[in-house]
């Protein structure tokens, strides 16, 4: 037993030795006070790789080194960066800048103490031209990275949500986008006879349909207020009438065989998949479609944007449009807090913004960078952007994850056909008022 | 009797058949482009795109994380195989007041997923200065791969007969010269079984890899697999991803079918049987 | 060999470089992660919460949890089951000679060889309601795997973790009882022939009671890739439709991941950990006795 004693001692001195080996020296603060207005150090850049890739910001990085020689910059990422960056965090050595991508929990951050205040950079000097930064910016969509007022992240591209069709396959066959419900419906049906599937969607990811369908027709019969009534989890929001008749909706498209078989399990490029094969007319998704299918569509084909239906008869605005941002910050524990701001700086100055709208094909939250000739994908999101007269987000997802993933799981068991419409509803009802009972989630509001 | 035998095959080519097929799916895709793989998933490229290959092992940087992975796998490997087999040969032979209980720890390092613990074993590497270091990796790799190397050779060196021991202890060999000139090369084929299915499991580790090694300098194949599909599924190009997958699985079947044999008969002599 | 001459010190010696890695690279962070079942902590900085044992309470009354312990205790059973019969029957099939014999020999550990990341990539696709393979073959057969398809259907979801769980895992098990049923002595087998024990009757009084220390192994070796089987469910259904595959690692990287409740992820690690504990070292007590020892004259 001596043995094991001996062992477990060594064992356990070794574990604490590493325990108290924090004296380990962290890097210092690497700025020094800008003589002259020169970075110096180097600065850390970690970034979600999408659709968009990290390409863009790598080269961004090249050249704003040319004004900074005594900067060195790297901008590393991955499709699963936040898992990395997780741990990080906790352990008090982030990188400088980062993206994280859409798995990072940055509310989080941000209530943890996480985060810069970008405010004050804000108010600073714009990169180009007069002006504060924060004049760069569309107001809106700015005040989508705040938390209680504060600026915790800065949007960089947006995304805009809404459902796609192929105008050449609807040339050919005389089809006109529809604009109302009543017309998907009879559109559909003609498109049924055709052979074709009239909608698919993203099964595996029932967001997809929730962003597409859900809200949007909630919004639609209820108003701009119905859904954000449902994301400040207002008592009755999610089984209001207007969440009710817009599940109803998806029933009786589902009923009535307007869905493709199958696509309550397809992946998100499974579905996509079939919509730019011709296999089905229209698509829920968002304006990274092209982007992301283009190196898998068909040479004829073509996509097009357009807004969900509106539900005949509701009092929601016909413009509302859904829109979303991918935050960027800075921590609070970063080296080169000074540098990140003036890397990111340049990288939303407006000639830098338009470059991206170019290359990637995305909108910006920078205004005036969907100016000139644009993309021919984003020529109609953006119009309808600009034209729109209630612009939502959905906030929720971020701020309360279980009651997000109990729409999912509620919406799948409602395309089988396990729950109805009022059931639906009331699961989501219920998850709510646990997230609203919970003291140790914090509320927000839109 | 022969109705027996002939059913017999049949099951067996049935067998054969689910595992071929689905290999042989994925190498046929990797030579074909995105479009074709969705619209004929079974026809065969209409020309042999290997571009993918090299998409995949220049574009995608295969190449550096393959010889990444090569470093840390044999690196572990070398390390883990001789510590492994001197711990698993007290357990066999050396019984003390407490062994079977500090056997049980050994083994219970294999009952939990091991993303559960990489917040404080990246604090304490941090502490270390091994982070973002294929040596941290490879350390890391070590300890999480003892509880299964302990178990199986640990059984390998309870099924050697004693009278070996024993006729050598006679001939005047110390514990040391018993384990080296008798014991080891008894046991060969275990330790040889215990370093395929090791390698193998590192060569495609993903959880710790991603957290612990993620620099694109030092990034494994596995991440560098998963990055490509993921980023690729961003940007649809499944091409190149079989290529990838392929490139990732090649190594694993040539070792193996090298080594099979050799698996099969330690596996005759015991070394699993725990 | 007992002498205690410098046996101490040898033991040390041979114990220490493993203990001492293994110690403090897998069993410090291990008791620190445990440890953290007690707090409330988002895992994004240092700040946490004692909340004693809260975590645990919430748990047990976690109604999701209890599906996800129904849904991994199920798929034990049932990969368990088929694994072990398909493993039995396969290394009676491909013992002996011939062409396909030898080339099934050669080729049943490929699946093993690929990572589950690259086994659920596969599946992903040949479950595809459009053109996977799999779900063309069952269609022939008359299932109505098309809409919603396999992966969202709770008829079938389940039954594809399954199956893929066995496709991937089986060739180990079919060298495992390979080896063993080599290692049945020939006597045996001779000896109960003259008994008139044959076919399968000799299997299951006779060869079966033999194989008792591979199936202890087998046994151990399922379940605990089975208790932390996560790749192929994440990839596969993510846990779907509505916790029909949820597991219980499936549910803990959801509670990590999703939600950041990281101390309430080391509490169900807790149960994990213990479950499989207990339930290995009830496998081994099981198994403990040669049942044949003794049995011969």
């Amino acid at each position: 037993m001596k043995f094991v004693v001996a062992l477990a001692s060594i064992a356990l001195a070794a574990g604490l030795a590493g325990c108290n080996s924090g004296s380990t020296p962290e890097a210092k603060e690497t700025t020094t006070p800008t003589a002259g207005g020169k970075l110096t150090g180097a600065l850390e850049v970690q970034a979600f790789q999408g659709g968009y890739g990290i390409d863009f910001y790598q080269a961004s990085a090249k050249e704003f080194e040319k004004q900074h020689p005594d900067l060195k910059i790297t901008v590393e990422g991955g499709p699963r960066v936040w898992e990395s960056l997780t741990p990080r965090f906790a352990n008090g050595n982030p990188p400088d800048l980062t993206f994280p991508g859409w798995g990072m929990k940055h509310w989080d951050l941000a209530e943890e103490d996480q985060l810069v205040d970008l405010g004050p950079a804000l108010d600073g000097k714009a990169a180009e031209g007069e002006g504060t930064w924060r004049d760069t910016f569309d107001p809106q969509i700015l005040a989508l990275g705040q938390l209680k007022g504060v600026q915790y992240t800065l949007p960089y591209y947006v995304m805009i949500y809404g459902w796609w069709y192929d105008p050449e396959v609807f040339k050919k066959n005389g089809w006109t986008v529809p604009k109302t419900y009543s017309e998907l419906l009879a559109l559909s049906d003609k498109i049924k006879k055709k052979g074709m599937a009239p909608i698919t969607f993203q099964g595996k990811y029932p967001y997809y349909m929730i962003d597409g369908m859900l809200l949007p027709w909630a919004q639609s019969i209820g108003g701009i207020d119905a859904v954000n009534a449902a994301q400040n989890l207002e008592e009755g929001a999610w089984n209001s009438p207007a969440m009710l008749q817009a599940t109803e909706r998806i029933v009786e498209l589902k009923q009535k065989g307007f869905f493709q078989e199958g696509a309550t399990s397809m992946s998100h490029t499974e579905a996509q998949q079939e919509f730019v094969q011709g296999k089905a007319a229209m698509v829920p998704c968002g304006s990274w479609l092209f982007s992301e299918m283009k190196k898998t569509m068909p040479a004829t084909a073509k996509m097009e944007y357009f807004l969900p239906p509106f539900i005949d008869g509701g009092k929601g605005d016909p413009t509302a449009v859904l829109i979303g941002i991918e935050p960027w910050m800075v921590p609070t524990e970063a080296k080169n807090k000074e540098a990140a701001i003036e890397l990111f700086k340049y990288m939303t100055s407006l000639s830098v913004a338009k470059k991206f709208v170019q290359e990637k094909g995305t909108l910006m939250a920078i205004k005036g960078s969907d100016h000139g000739e644009l993309p021919d994908v984003l020529k109609v999101p953006s119009k309808t952007l600009r034209e729109s007269k209630a612009v939502y987000s959905v906030q929720f997802r971020h701020w309360y994850p279980t009651l997000s993933t109990e729409l999912e799981n509620g919406l799948t068991s409602l395309l089988n056909g396990q729950i109805s419409a009022k059931e639906f509803c009331d699961r989501a009802e219920a998850a709510a008022d646990k997230v609203r009972k919970d003291p140790n989630i914090t509320k927000h509001k839109v | 009797m022969k109705a027996r035998q002939w059913i017999g095959t049949v099951a067996l080519t049935a067998y054969l058949a689910v595992i071929v097929v689905p290999l042989v799916w994925v190498l046929i895709s990797s030579l074909k482009t995105s479009p074709e793989i969705f619209a004929s998933p079974w026809s065969l490229p209409a020309q042999p795109k290997f571009e993918n290959y090299a998409a995949a092992w220049n574009e995608a940087g295969l190449a550096k994380y393959f010889w990444n992975s090569v470093l840390v796998t044999v690196g572990s490997l070398a390390a883990l195989i001789p510590i492994g087999a001197m711990a698993s040969y007290i357990f066999a032979r050396y019984p003390f007041r407490g062994s079977k209980l500090l056997y049980v720890i050994f083994l219970g390092g294999m009952m939990f997923p091991n993303f559960l613990v990489l917040a404080p074993l990246t604090d304490l590497l941090r502490r270390l200065g091994l982070t973002e270091s294929l040596v941290g990796l490879g350390i890391v790799y070590v300890a999480f791969s003892l509880s299964f190397t302990v178990f199986v050779l640990t059984g390998f060196f309870q099924s050697v007969p004693t009278e070996l021991e024993e006729a050598a202890v006679l001939d005047g060999c110390g514990h040391l010269m018993v384990y080296r000139k008798i014991m080891l090369p008894l046991a060969r084929p275990g330790l040889i079984v215990a370093a395929i299915f090791n390698g193998l499991g590192l060569w495609n580790e993903f959880n710790l890899a991603l957290v612990l090694a993620n620099s694109e300098s030092i990034r494994t194949l596995p991440i560098g697999l998963a990055n490509l599909t993921m980023a690729r599924q961003y940007q649809a190009d499944w091409g190149s991803v079989f290529a990838a997958l392929v490139i990732v699985m090649l190594p694993a079947f040539v070792v193996y079918w090298r080594y099979r044999e050799r698996i099969y008969e330690a596996m005759l002599a015991g070394a699993v049987k725990g | 060999m007992r002498n205690t001459k410098g046996r101490n010190a040898f033991i040390f010696a041979f114990l220490s470089p493993a203990v001492l890695i293994y110690a403090v690279f897998l069993v410090w962070p291990l008791l620190q992660s445990f440890q953290m079942s007690m707090y409330r902590w988002r895992g994004v900085s240092r700040n946490r919460k004692f909340i004693g044992a809260e975590n645990f309470n919430n748990l047990f009354q976690d109604p999701v949890f209890w599906k996800s312990l129904q849904n991994t205790g199920t798929l034990l059973v049932v990969a368990g089951i088929a694994t072990i019969a398909l493993g039995v029957l396969l290394a009676h099939l491909t013992d002996g000679d011939g062409a396909v014999r030898k080339f099934a020999r050669a080729i049943y550990l490929f699946p093993q060889v690929i990572s589950l990341v690259a086994v659920a990539l596969i599946w992903q696709f040949q479950l595809n309601p459009k053109y996977g393979l799999v779900t063309d073959m069952l269609f022939r057969l008359g299932l109505p795997v098309r809409d919603p398809g396999i992966v969202r259907d709770p008829r079938y979801a389940f039954s594809a973790i399954a199956v893929a769980f066995v496709w991937h895992a089986l060739g180990f098990f079919v060298l495992l009882f390979s080896a063993g049923l080599k290692q049945i002595s020939g006597e045996i087998k001779e000896a109960s022939a003259l008994d008139g024990s044959e076919g399968w009757h000799r299997f299951r009084h006779v060869t079966w009671p033999l194989l008792w220390s591979v199936k202890r192994t087998a046994i151990t070796y399922l379940l605990i890739h089975i208790l932390t089987v996560f790749a192929l469910v994440f990839v596969m259904t993510e846990g779907g439709p509505d916790r029909g595959t949820e597991t219980i690692v499936s549910y803990l990287y959801e509670q990590i991941a999703k939600n950041g409740q990281y101390g309430y992820a080391s509490a169900l690690a807790v149960v994990v950990f213990g479950v499989s504990m207990m339930a290995s070292l009830a496998v081994l007590a099981y198994f403990r006795k040669d049942p044949t020892a003794g049995a011969r004259a």
